[in-house]
């Protein structure tokens, strides 16, 4: 079953591009993530979904239902994390919490004090008075305190110490666990590979890659570094499948996606000192979709 | 509810910071009634000195200083425009606080409709400046039958005083308004006070070209204090203007909120 349907999404702020006709579906119990550059279209997606804005043409479904029209009835089950926390300043952080929980017909006392626990956090403390990682973790605890089915997040993990981020993850993964979905969207790719299950890529308000993050794993990339007795030919290694090459004297570094033999033989012909064959990670299989045409 | 009562709370302090504020000017203005009305004559001669333009335009009528509903509505042009900032800057600041602060995200990704949001809001606004009002007019009233020892009609006062509200809620909407309909307000008492003193000179102007549809311009012309104390009644299409134009204001806000984009920052 799909929680997120989004069809042909487009929007325009004006005459400036926002998103274009961005398609994809979230399934059930999925965690999604949403990855692209600075001003690619991510939040502009994320806020259709929430009906902070209007899109231009195209829709989205969530719960099966239309996300603009339906808005209030869906946002029962679903919480938010915006990209940057700003509270009612002059609340403290159990009034807040009390605030956002009164807008749910649960009783979510419990849950509070859990969240609080785990994301050690003073809930009588001014939010004025927090610094910015305490703040994002108020707005953590404030899109969990009511068990959403759907979890949204926008850049979640900026100002956040990495031990917390740990933390964080670890309570993601068990809100995932008990059923919930998630979407969120990130430009850090190692949050990605560690979190979710498939990925969508947006650049300049288009997605131009969806796939299964086992599967870009799988894709039979092989980052590669070769240490060679003489200075080389820097086109030696300038063959099909070779991106990302980067020749420092007679240290050779590329990626490579094809048959694992070729590229081999390639490495046979000449004197080497040393090679290194690794499983690359995301972000460097990333960055060429980043470059082209940057 | 919850929201009405988060709203009431946002402005509890700078409600009843404005409310002592008028009701300290009042009282004020009142205490000096005795010692004029006493020299009424000798400050009719000094008044008469001044331009009849200039007078006019002040809302000064020089037959009735010495009385304490002709002094109450020179005075009470003051207190209006006092009362006209606080509704001013309350209309402006509920929509336009949520962008600036930059907790409208909060809000809009709960249950709510934006019309619940709004309503909230506006209801919220309404209540604190009925709040200012019934505490206004218990002190002027008071302080009133306090400095007049003389006969007076309590029911002229009272709708003298009541114009304060009227005028209010025309500037509460306009303020509601203008602050949905302009995207990002960075000084909301800036914009407020421009816009009161804006109407308030017009308002001068217009007294002193004497045209009724001038009059129709700016919401400080629409009560006229002399006719309020002659005839004990409001002017009617002025009435009407004021209800028309608070339905409009309204009715576009509840329009244009709930079309409109909220932008991330």
């Amino acid at each position: 079953m799909n929680v997120i349907e989004i069809n042909n999404l487009t929007k325009y702020y004006g005459k400036e591009r926002g998103i274009i006709d961005v398609s994809f579906n979230v399934e059930e119990k999925e965690i999604f993530a949403f990855i692209g550059p600075n001003g690619a279209g991510k939040s502009t997606t994320l806020r259709t979904l929430l009906a902070l804005i209007y899109p231009t043409s195209g829709s989205a479904k969530i719960f099966g239902k239309d996300c603009i029209k339906h808005g209030p009835e869906i946002k029962k089950e679903i919480g938010y994390l915006p990209s940057e926390v700003f509270y009612y300043d002059k609340m403290k952080v159990i009034d807040l919490l009390n605030y956002s929980a009164s807008f749910y017909q649960k009783d979510c006392g419990k849950r509070i004090k859990e969240l609080t626990e785990i994301m050690d956090l003073d809930l009588h403390k001014n939010i004025d008075d927090l610094s910015f990682g305490n703040k994002k973790k108020v707005g953590i605890v404030q899109g969990l305190l009511h068990d959403p089915k759907l979890i949204i997040l926008d850049e979640p993990t900026s100002g956040l110490d990495p031990l917390m981020q740990q933390k964080f993850f670890e309570l993601l993964q068990e809100e995932n666990k008990k059923g919930a979905t998630i979407l969120f969207s990130s430009h850090i790719l190692g949050e990605v590979q560690r979190l979710c299950d498939r990925v969508a890529i947006i650049k300049e308000g288009k997605i131009i890659q969806l796939e299964k993050i086992s599967a870009l794993q799988e894709n039979n990339y092989k980052k590669i570094k070769v240490e060679t007795t003489a200075n080389m030919d820097e086109d030696y290694f300038n063959i099909e499948g070779v991106s990302n090459l980067e020749v420092k004297q007679n240290i050779i570094s590329f990626l490579f996606r094809g048959n694992i033999n070729s590229i081999m033989k390639k490495i046979s012909e000449i004197e080497i000192i040393n090679v290194w064959i690794e499983e690359p990670d995301l972000e460097e299989i990333f960055l060429h979709y980043y470059e082209k045409g940057a | 509810m919850n929201m009405f009562l988060h709203e009431l709370k946002v402005y509890r302090k700078s409600t009843i910071a404005w409310t002592l504020a008028l009701v300290a000017l009042v009282i004020l203005f009142l205490s000096m009634f005795p010692s004029i009305s006493k020299e009424a004559e000798s400050f009719k001669k000094l008044l008469e000195g001044f331009p009849e333009a200039l007078r006019v335009a002040i809302g000064l009528s020089v037959e009735n200083i010495g009385s304490i509903l002709g002094f109450y509505s020179y005075i009470f042009l003051y207190i209006s425009l006092v009362g006209a900032v606080q509704a001013m800057i309350l209309g402006m600041s509920i929509v336009s606080k949520e962008i600036r602060e930059k907790t409208a995200d909060f809000l809009l990704t709960k249950p709510v409709t934006r019309t619940q949001i709004l309503t909230s809001k506006i209801l919220a606004a309404f209540t604190s400046i009925v709040f200012t009002n019934v505490f206004y007019i218990v002190a002027a009233t008071a302080m009133a039958s306090v400095v007049e020892t003389k006969e007076y009609s309590i029911k002229t006062f009272l709708l003298l005083s009541l114009t304060l509200f009227f005028l209010q809620l025309i500037f509460l909407a306009l303020g509601i308004i203008v602050s949905v309909v302009v995207p990002r307000i960075k000084s909301v008492l800036s914009i407020s006070l421009g816009t009161v003193f804006a109407f308030f000179i017009m308002g001068a102007v217009a007294s002193t070209t004497g045209d009724t549809a001038v009059r129709y311009i700016t919401p400080f012309q629409y009560f006229d204090f002399a006719y309020i104390v002659q005839n004990s009644s409001y002017e009617y299409p002025f009435m009407i203007a004021a209800i028309g134009f608070i339905a409009v204001a309204i009715t576009a806000s509840y329009f244009v909120y709930s079309k409109r984009d909220i932008h991330a920052l």
